[in-house]
């Protein structure tokens, strides 16, 4: 893999267009022949402050999965207005091929009130004709602007509704009936999920379900089980890190052995595109 | 898989296709083919949890091994062989289940043993009697082998047989052996492998044609000038003169791979995508292929030569040759389909051992533009539009197209579009073996090859080789590391064409 970087202060959206053909055609330099572009998606990710850590982490381990357009955005309202730019290629080789595939990182830091018109900094830079999947890292403020334009602009929300304070009653406000939702909390209970579908039939008449776990988990884990079942079915939950122990009827499941990273977790959704009537089923259940 | 239907807890669980509980067994299990591919597609299967929790596997051959020592055995297959990281967990629940029976299976007590090591693996792993068998056996041992299980076959659950080719070796040993295989198995319960159907870039074709609007209208002759299909190889036998000897080129790659990328080609689309609807529309393919005569056909042996800069023998100094040998390791055919879509279109096809490259792609030659507006300068560098379809090594689609050189003036030149496999989906492709057998599993018999599949091919294959008892070429004919013989190029040049550089 190699990499091309560009960055700059108070930059225009011409700047960050040009730096990226710029670079692309640097980085083709080094093969034979220009990189490929990618031509999958556009990975928008909306990444407050205290999640900067965590959103970049992710995305190592990311890039070679899912060579995207990734655009990130750092909203920092209380400095003075202005864009900060930060443009990468990264070229991965092909296996067993003589060329890169070129996947292309915008980083823009939306200072004072640029934050508040995401959609119109965004929308020049997405690719055109391929699917945007907007990552929102913390709580979503729903009926905020910058979360309505950019819902507008997304065919999938990504959410991970673990780093939500008030999960599950939260689930209420998804934007189910705008687009395709998604939550990396649910794609965490899958394995759970096959497990307990492996006890079908002896499950059809479960009572309650116990899980030591996040309360997103456990309740997106007895929304699924009791919509699927389509029987009340009562939680009881003891708080821990993640996942740990599970039990219907007071009988342990046993526990899956594959715990997916989170860079796992979020290439899984990305390789979704249509909506998941289960997992919305899930979620609604897990809201009453 | 009733379970699937019937459980509402894996609704929207994936796409995620495991097989019901089964034995897998392996006949041959000391040759090549286990080592290089079976064994190595199992190992990815279960890295992927894709084989089922109660799953077992035997090994069957003459060879004299212990169940540890063909497990070691495997286990070194599978580092050497496996597209995975090797797993210690992942491969001691493979080895868990794995045995081996020593046997040449001419005789009883090795049909009894092997009975009775399946009913006690059916006890300890849980299988219920399931069985898929893989005959990955020579061609005189295969009716043996049929018979035998057939006799013995297991009275609970289901049973598959999964048949390596050759099928035969022309249309009547195809047809005695479909015979036997009938007498103890229904067409439902055999799956014939041809590994090319397996490959990714080969089930794309499908996609590309079938799933996008804007090809299917123009799929035809009406737009196409012409199709050329190469499978090329860089390697020569390899040590297989026994076999090689007996196929040569038209057996070896054309009668099977070649012809099914015909079929793929050129089909109507089916009404789903079931078994049976889409081997029916590539029987009608088959079927509506006309018989090239002697002048629409060229055949090519190897002599010396060079590969990657390094001298190579020719085909009759390798090891087992004759010395005299008039085995073909060319063919190159003009074909052509003779139904509504594709008269009078030439499907030109070649398949080669010791050509400059590894290469297998199918290429879509678009007619002409029927009046480009530009000066004849302004376009002597555009060629017709051309739909390259890499099936391997570098898989993915290319579309050729005109564009204008930037600049004063009005000059065009020939541009690729492409879609890379790797680029858009950055995940490994996997092994074809490894989507042939788990379908087997799982009795999807979509991308394996239908008996009348097979005879169709043959009665073209006996046809050709037919006509060339009539004359003996001057072999060899083409140097090693070259792309054929001069008379496969007159076969294009004939009609104003070019092979296409692959």
């Amino acid at each position: 893999m190699h990499a091309e970087e560009w960055s700059g202060e108070d930059v225009a959206l011409d700047d960050v267009e040009r730096a990226l053909g710029r670079l692309r055609e640097e980085s083709a330099h080094e093969t034979e022949g220009p990189d490929l572009r990618t031509s999958v998606m556009t990975h928008l990710a909306w990444v407050p402050a205290e999640w900067h850590e965590a959103a970049m982490e992710t995305l190592a381990g990311l890039g070679e999965r899912h060579p995207s357009r990734g655009i990130l955005l750092f909203p920092d309202p209380a400095a003075a207005d202005g864009i900060d730019a930060k443009v990468s290629i990264l070229a991965f080789p092909l296996s067993a091929q003589r060329r890169h595939i070129a996947a292309e990182v915008v980083e823009l830091r939306l200072r004072g009130d640029r934050a508040k018109a995401p959609a119109s900094i965004v929308t020049p830079l997405l690719v055109s004709g391929l699917p945007v999947f907007l990552r929102w890292r913390g709580r979503p403020a729903f009926g905020e602007p910058a979360v309505e334009q950019l819902l507008d602009l997304c065919d999938r929300f990504i959410v991970d509704s673990r780093e939500w304070p008030d999960a599950p009653q939260a689930y209420a406000e998804l934007p189910f009936d705008r687009t395709a939702c998604s939550d990396i909390a649910w794609r965490r209970t899958e394995p759970w999920r096959l497990a307990l579908a492996a006890l079908w039939p002896g499950i059809a008449d479960a009572r309650e379900l116990r899980v030591t776990g996040p309360a997103a988990e456990a309740s997106l884990l007895a929304g699924w089980l009791g919509s699927r079942l389509e029987r009340d079915l009562e939680l009881a939950q003891e708080p821990a890190d993640r996942i740990e122990a599970v039990a219907v009827d007071g009988e342990t499941v046993e526990a899956p052995t594959e715990i997916p990273s989170a860079s796992d977790l979020l290439s899984a959704e990305l390789d979704e595109f249509g909506r998941s009537p289960v997992y919305e089923a899930s979620a609604q259940a897990a809201a009453r | 898989m009733t379970e699937l239907a019937e459980n509402p807890l894996l609704v929207g669980l994936g796409p995620r296709r495991t097989p019901e509980p089964c034995v897998l067994v392996v006949f041959g299990a000391s040759g090549d083919l286990t080592r290089r591919k079976i064994f190595p597609a199992l190992y990815s299967l279960a890295c992927r949890h894709l084989l089922p929790e109660r799953f077992a596997v035997v090994g069957v051959a003459r060879s004299d091994w212990s169940d540890d020592e063909f497990r070691e055995r495997m286990e070194h297959a599978v580092r050497e062989f496996g597209r995975d990281d090797f797993k210690q967990e992942v491969w001691d629940w493979l080895a868990e289940g794995t045995r081996y029976l020593s046997t040449d299976f001419a005789d009883e007590s090795g049909e009894n043993r092997l009975g009775a090591l399946l009913n006690e693996l059916d006890e300890e792993r849980g299988t219920r009697g399931n069985r898929v068998y893989y005959l990955a056996v020579p061609p005189q041992a295969m009716e043996t082998v049929v018979t035998a299980l057939g006799k013995r076959r297991s009275t609970q659950g289901w049973t598959r047989l999964i048949v390596e080719k050759p099928f035969g070796h022309d249309l009547e040993s195809a047809r005695r052996l479909t015979q036997r295989i009938s007498r103890h198995f229904a067409e439902e319960e055999v799956f014939r492998i041809d590994h090319y159907l397996g490959k990714e870039t080969v089930q794309n074709m499908l996609a590309l044609r079938f799933a996008n609007g804007i090809f299917e209208p123009i799929w035809n002759r009406q737009f196409i000038d012409h199709i050329q299909i190469t499978v090329a190889e860089s390697l020569g036998i390899e040590g297989r003169a026994g076999y090689y000897e007996e196929a040569g080129a038209i057996r070896d790659i054309f009668q099977n791979h070649l012809l099914q990328l015909v079929a793929l080609t050129a089909m109507e689309p089916p009404i789903d995508f079931t078994a049976d609807s889409v081997r029916n529309e590539k029987v009608k393919v088959l079927k509506a292929m006309h018989t090239p005569g002697p002048k629409h056909v060229v055949r090519g042996q190897y002599g010396p030569g060079y590969i990657e800069g390094k001298p190579v023998p020719g085909y009759r100094e390798e090891e087992g040759v004759a010395p005299g040998s008039m085995t073909d390791t060319y063919v190159a055919a003009k074909l052509f389909v003779d139904n509504w879509r594709w008269a009078d279109t030439p499907f030109y096809v070649r398949t080669g051992k010791r050509l400059p490259r590894r290469e297998t792609t199918i290429g879509i030659q678009f007619k002409r533009a029927p009046h480009p507006p530009f000066e004849e300068s302004a376009t002597e560098e555009l060629r017709p539009n051309l739909l390259l379809v890499h099936v391997q090594p570098d898989e993915g689609v290319s579309l050729a197209i005109g564009a204008k050189v930037p600049g004063q003036g009005m000059k065009i030149r020939t541009v690729h579009m492409d879609f890379m496999y790797g680029g858009a989906f950055r995940t490994e492709l996997p092994e074809a073996y490894e989507r042939l057998l788990l379908d087997a599993m799982l009795g999807d018999q979509t991308l394996f090859t239908r008996s009348d599949e097979v005879e169709e091919q043959w009665a073209l294959v006996d046809a050709i080789v037919a006509a060339w008892k009539r004359d003996q070429p001057a072999f060899p004919n083409y140097a090693a590391g070259t792309w054929g013989p001069a008379a496969a190029d007159d076969l294009v040049h004939r009609d104003g064409r070019n092979w296409l550089r692959p």
